[in-house]
C-alpha cells in the first residue's frame, strides 16, 4: 500500500494553509488564492491517477 | 493481515483530515478520497479471486451464466455509485449526490432489464399453460 501519498497530501495541505495565512496577513490576498489553487492542483494530480486506477480495477473486476 | 494496515490508514487519514479541515477543506476532502481509494484498491484484488469462486458456485447450482454476469455488473455499478455518492456528500453537495445515486439506479435498471424480460416470459408461459 502506498501510504506515502496520504502523508504527502497532508503535508501539501499544511504548507498551503501556512502560506495562505502568511500571505493573507501581509495583505496579498490574490497570491494567497493562487497558492491555494496551486496546492489543490498538485494534490488533485496525485489523487487522479489513484482514482483512475481504482475505476479501471472495478471495471475489470465486475466486467462493466 | 491487510486489515490492520487499512485500519491504521483510516485513523491516520481521519486525524489528518480533521487537522486540515479548518485551514483548507478542499485538501481535507482530497485526503479522505485518496485514503479511501488506497484502502479499496488494496482490498479489491481479493474480490477478483472471490468473484471467480462465487460465479463457479452459482454455475454449479444451475443458474444461467448470463444472470451471474448481470449480477456482478450490478454489484460494480452499485459500488462505484456508492463511492462517488459518499465522496460528493462529504463535499457538502447533497443535490449532486442525489443525482449520482439516481443515475446509478437508472443504470442498474437498464442492466437488469433482460432478466426482467425472462421473468415476465416465464410467468406468461406459466399462465398460458394453466
Amino acid at each position: 500500500m502506498d501510504v506515502d501519498m496520504i502523508f504527502k497530501i497532508a503535508a501539501i495541505g499544511i504548507i498551503v494553509a501556512i502560506l495562505n495565512q502568511l500571505l493573507v496577513r501581509s495583505g496579498r490576498e490574490e497570491q494567497a488564492l493562487l497558492t491555494t489553487i496551486a496546492g489543490l492542483v498538485v494534490a488533485l494530480m496525485m489523487i487522479i491517477s489513484q482514482i483512475s486506477d481504482l475505476f479501471t480495477t472495478v471495471k475489470s473486476t465486475f466486467g462493466l | 493481515m491487510e486489515i490492520f494496515g487499512i485500519c491504521i490508514i483510516g485513523i491516520l487519514a481521519a486525524v489528518m483530515a480533521l487537522l486540515l479541515r479548518r485551514q483548507s477543506p478542499q485538501t481535507a476532502l482530497l485526503l479522505s478520497v485518496g485514503a479511501g481509494t488506497l484502502m479499496i484498491l488494496s482490498v479489491i484484488k481479493n474480490i477478483l479471486l472471490t468473484t471467480q469462486s462465487i460465479s463457479q458456485l452459482l454455475q454449479s447450482s444451475g443458474i444461467n451464466a448470463d444472470y451471474i454476469v448481470i449480477l456482478f455488473k450490478v454489484l460494480g455499478i452499485c459500488f462505484l455509485t456508492e463511492f462517488t455518492c459518499d465522496t460528493v456528500t462529504e463535499a457538502g453537495m447533497l443535490s449532486l449526490a442525489t443525482n449520482i445515486s439516481f443515475a446509478g439506479k437508472v443504470t442498474v435498471l437498464i442492466t437488469v432489464l433482460p432478466m426482467f424480460r425472462d421473468i415476465i416470459a416465464a410467468i406468461a408461459s406459466m399462465v398460458s399453460t394453466s
